[in-house]
Order: C-alpha cells, then sequence, then structure tokens
C-alpha cells in the first residue's frame, strides 16, 4: 500500500447543481495532505465519500488499502475523524466520551488520551454540552488522536476556533504525525494554517481536482514577476505565464508565472524587457491564483 | 530563537530554522554539549511538518554544528572562533543581501542606501 488514501474516476452528485467528477486523489503513507477549496467546492461532500457516508455514483475509494464503502468497518477501526460539527454527546462527559471511544476503538490509548486532556487543559467531569466551541474543537481532536488511528481525516478542524485553541490543536496533530507514520487528510479553507504544516497539497474546485503537487512544487516557481518594455508577444518562455496584466500605478506589468527558476532572468533580457522585481507568493496568494486562472481557462 | 520564520520566504523553512540556530550558536548562546528540542517538540512548537525539523537537524550535522544521536536526541557540537566568525559574517551578509533586494524594489539608488547606513550607525 503506497498511499492511505486512493481514488479513481470517483462520481457523486448531489442535486442539479453540483457535481463530483472524476476525482483521482492520491494520499501517500506518512504526508500531511492539506486538501484546499473554496466553501461550495465539495470538499466535505468528498469527505464523506472516503468514510463511507455516501456512496459514488462510479469509480473506486481505497482506504488504508480498504474498499470503500464495502469494508467501511474495517476501514474504520483505523481512521480517526473530526468532522465539521460536533458529533459529541452533549449529555456526556469528557470522561464518559472517552471511554465510549475506548469501547469502539481497539488501538485506544489511555495513556495519550490522559495526557491530552491535560496538554489541552480539558476537565474529565466537565459536560461535552458545556464546553466552549474551542474546548470541543480539542475534544473531538483528542479522541481522534487517542484512537491511534494510522489515518486521520480532519474536516475544517480548527473552523472557528480562537487563535491559542488553534494552536494547541495543530501542535497535537503535529506531535501525533513526528511519533510514527500516520497520513493526515485534512481540509481547510484557512489556507496559512496548512502552509507549513502540510507536504502535501491538493487543490478542489467546483467538483474537480484542478492540483495535486507536493507542497514544495506548488510553491516554488510560483512567481509573481514585475516586468517592464516587455513586448506583447512572447517566444517560447521558459516558465508557463498564467496570467499577464498591468499592475495599476505604472507603466509595469505583473506577470503571473509557474516554473520560474533565477537563471530564467536571462531570457527577460534577451527579449528586451525589464525584469524589476521577482515576489514571491505564499501558498494562500498561490491558491488564490490557481484558482483564479483555473476558471477563466 | 524561532520567531518570524516566513513562509513567503525563497529560504525554505527548514533552511529558516537551521540558520536560527546556527546564529544562536555563533552568538554563543547555545554552546557545546547543549540539547536541541526533540524534533516532536520542535515540530508541535513551531506547527511545522516533523520532516521539515529533520531536514534542518541534518543540514546542522553535515555542517559539523550538531550532532545526532540516535535515540538520545540532538547536540550541540564544539565549535571554533573561526568558524562562530564566519557565521557572524554570513549573517551579516545576509541581512545586506535581504536590504539590497528591497532596495531595488523601492528603487532607491546605492548613493542613497550607503548615505542611510552610514547615518544610522554614526560614521556621517
Amino acid at each position: 500500500m503506497d498511499h492511505a488514501i486512493q481514488t479513481k474516476a470517483l462520481r457523486y452528485r448531489a442535486g442539479k447543481e453540483f457535481e463530483i467528477r472524476d476525482l483521482a486523489l492520491k494520499v501517500p503513507v506518512g504526508s500531511v495532505y492539506g486538501f484546499l477549496g473554496p466553501n461550495g467546492s465539495g470538499k466535505t461532500t468528498t469527505i464523506r465519500l472516503l468514510l463511507g457516508q455516501l456512496r459514488p455514483r462510479a469509480g473506486s475509494i481505497s482506504v488504508l488499502g480498504y474498499d470503500v464503502p464495502d469494508q467501511t468497518t474495517q476501514m474504520l477501526a483505523h481512521t480517526g475523524y473530526v468532522p465539521e460539527r460536533p458529533h459529541l454527546y452533549p449529555s456526556l462527559t469528557v470522561n464518559e466520551a472517552m471511554q465510549l471511544h475506548a469501547a469502539f476503538f481497539k488501538n485506544w490509548d489511555w495513556s495519550r488520551a490522559e495526557e491530552l486532556v491535560t496538554q489541552f487543559g480539558l476537565r474529565r467531569d466537565q459536560r461535552i454540552g458545556r464546553l466552549s466551541k474551542g474546548e470541543t474543537g480539542k475534544a473531538m481532536m483528542l479522541l481522534a488522536l487517542a484512537q491511534t488511528p494510522s489515518l486521520l481525516i480532519l474536516d475544517e478542524p480548527t473552523d472557528g476556533l480562537d487563535p491559542v485553541a488553534r494552536r494547541d490543536v495543530l501542535s497535537a496533530l503535529v506531535e501525533y504525525v513526528s511519533g510514527g507514520d500516520a497520513a493526515v487528510f485534512i481540509s481547510s479553507h484557512l489556507v496559512h494554517e496548512l502552509e507549513r504544516v502540510c507536504d502535501w497539497v491538493g487543490v478542489l474546485d467546483r467538483g474537480r481536482l484542478i492540483s495535486e503537487l507536493p507542497m514544495e512544487t506548488f510553491k516554488n516557481g510560483l512567481k509573481r514577476l514585475r516586468v517592464g518594455s516587455a513586448p506583447a508577444h512572447l517566444d517560447d518562455p521558459p516558465f508557463a505565464v498564467l496570467a499577464r496584466e498591468g499592475d495599476g500605478v505604472s507603466a509595469y506589468e505583473l506577470w503571473l508565472v509557474r516554473g520560474w527558476q533565477d537563471p530564467m532572468h536571462q531570457y527577460l533580457a534577451s527579449i528586451g524587457a525589464d525584469l524589476r522585481e521577482v515576489i514571491d507568493l505564499d501558498l494562500e496568494e498561490g491558491f488564490v491564483e490557481l484558482l483564479r486562472t483555473a476558471r477563466t481557462a | 530563537m524561532f520567531e518570524q520564520l516566513d513562509s513567503r520566504s525563497p529560504t525554505p523553512l527548514y533552511d529558516q530554522i537551521a540558520a536560527r540556530i546556527r546564529v544562536a550558536v555563533a552568538a554563543g548562546d547555545l554552546t557545546e554539549g547543549d540539547a536541541l528540542p526533540s524534533v516532536r517538540r520542535l515540530a508541535g512548537q513551531l506547527r511545522v511538518n516533523p520532516a521539515t525539523v529533520v531536514q534542518a537537524y541534518r543540514s546542522l550535522e553535515t555542517d559539523g554544528f550538531v550532532e545526532m544521536k540516535q535515540g538520545a536526541g540532538t547536540f550541540i557540537n564544539s565549535v571554533t572562533d573561526d568558524r562562530r566568525d564566519a557565521e557572524r559574517e554570513s549573517a551579516a551578509r545576509h541581512l545586506v543581501q535581504h536590504m539590497l533586494v528591497e532596495a531595488k524594489r523601492l528603487g532607491l539608488s546605492r548613493g542613497t542606501i550607503v548615505g542611510a547606513v552610514k547615518r544610522e550607525i554614526g560614521e556621517a
């Protein structure tokens, strides 16, 4: 098994408006995979397909080597899941919720659970229904991590949490990953938060996967150039020009390029263009530009 | 020590982490035998992929700044004064390079920059 998650030609239709088409995801074992996409792009639907909660119209899903939906039960025994909305019984205490989970998951690790209770500043006798939003987020992460999963599927795990709770949740996640080769599939529209944590990125837009790359490849070579006096037509440039527009205030143009490497400034000099600046993009900007160019293409 | 790691910088994150540690060694803040935090702890603290921390420690090991002892942790090696000086010089060079890139962006001339530096350090 090379991939913790692999889907092929996956198709699902929810109503007339929305469809997941030909989705081919590959999440390598041991990777922390950021699943990005704007609201409504199909991230949660995809996750529910992966978990066997929805039945695909066509295509195949393999999670931890199990066929989904047929072997969903076996798959779930090794998969920790934090849903977008809390799924815990509000009348249970933190302790009772842990006992409930411990009964279901044979790899449940009580010492890890105790550690996380302390680390997250929770109390065992607190009722789930009385927890703050941040505490609920931490409790869900605790339950997912203490079952010692081989795969964590997290749907917007930090959405709506305050910065301190977000930090605690992400730290615990990173510490868990450091200890073994578990894979993490984490969906979010909070792009900058995933930038340092993930080593793979998949971008979903309107039910289609428009990019899936190692983080380094995704970010490397995606630049904005500020260029002056360039000819309107470029002859076979060594990089891909995704967009080209005026900067609004000066005679310079802004180019969005992919595949940029420093020696390529020679190409610009050779066509008589004046390269003023090479601007590095962070993941969020790269993501926004990618969506923009995918939609105009 | 690791404040303001910059995800946007063309310098990879692991390199930024390694550079902070090299500077701390050059400044004498870290000395021979000091233990660096475990990969798990530092990754958790910085909320970066653990592989990034491992890569930073490996690159420090290649440079001879640290020794990774299997199961025990990562420790600062003894570093000669020459090496410390070289590291300080390299940090200064990076600072200036960074400034020059900014200056080019703002369209500032060499004379303006040199003048400003001299004034700031009290030589003009």
